[in-house]
């Protein structure tokens, strides 16, 4: 490299948005994706989970306005909860959602290792405009 | 787990552009210079020692008195005017929501939230 004296060398950026967008891109390309991926639209157009959560909801509206005098929404959302988890699909969905959370848990600790910092956990929206 | 050579690249691209990022190199500056700095240090590891000993105290069922945590508040008090960690505290608090912007690229090609997938549990 030819110094100039006097001179700054100029610095190469890269845009982290690019970057970010092709990393998206490589692990939607992955099997642990596209198996979490094709569990998650199962669960959504299973008619027995889509039925279960409907009934969950209106439990937790219920108790979200403290309409739960004798504790029964909490008791049947709780049976409801259990229900749903112990259906095939959903089974299927958890043991994908494992698979994939530990790959992007492993991509996330090579970009840490590489930035200096904890990149999701930083990533994550903060709840308040309060900046913290 | 298995990480596929492709992968491991972007990842690395990834971190290697935010540690080269202006915005992201001023907070990493800011944070070096608080570890490296004593008496910042020294201060933040008191609070932390002092914070945890509370914690340990509360847990054997005792309810604690203004006097048992006077000296976590005065010490809490001298990180916050401390220029230093004052000055890392307000930097991390401005990469966030430009980190977020970034994480969200991932999250926008996969069509979920790249970050409830990927932070550790």
């Amino acid at each position: 490299m030819i110094s100039h004296p006097g001179m700054t060398p100029p610095t190469i950026h890269i845009d982290p948005f690019q970057a970010a967008q092709l990393l998206g891109n490589v692990l939607s390309e992955t099997p642990e994706f596209k198996a979490f991926l094709a569990a998650s639209n199962a669960i959504h157009n299973d008619v027995t989970i889509q039925k279960l959560s409907a009934e969950m909801r209106s439990h937790q509206t219920a108790l979200h306005w403290g309409r739960d005098p004798d504790g029964q929404h909490a008791v049947e959302l709780t049976r409801l909860e259990l229900e749903i988890e112990d259906l095939p699909a959903m089974k299927e969905y958890r043991e994908r959602e494992k698979g994939v959370s530990a790959l992007f848990q492993a991509v996330d600790k090579i970009i840490s290792q590489e930035a200096g910092l904890d990149f999701a956990v930083n990533a994550e929206r903060t709840g308040c405009s309060c900046g913290g | 787990m298995d990480i596929t050579p492709e992968i491991e690249t972007a990842a690395r691209r990834l971190g290697q552009c935010l540690r080269q990022d202006d915005y992201i190199r001023k907070y990493l500056d800011a944070l070096e210079e608080s570890r490296t700095d004593t008496e910042a240090n020294a201060l933040e590891t008191k609070m932390y020692a002092e914070y945890e000993r509370l914690i340990a105290h509360e847990q054997e069922g005792e309810i604690l008195t203004y006097e048992d945590t006077r000296e976590f508040y005065e010490l809490r008090q001298q990180v916050q005017d401390n220029a230093l960690i004052s000055r890392r505290n307000r930097m991390h608090r401005q990469i966030r929501p430009y980190v977020h912007q970034i994480a969200e690229e991932i999250s926008f090609v996969l069509g979920v939230d790249y970050t409830v997938l990927a932070k550790p549990h």
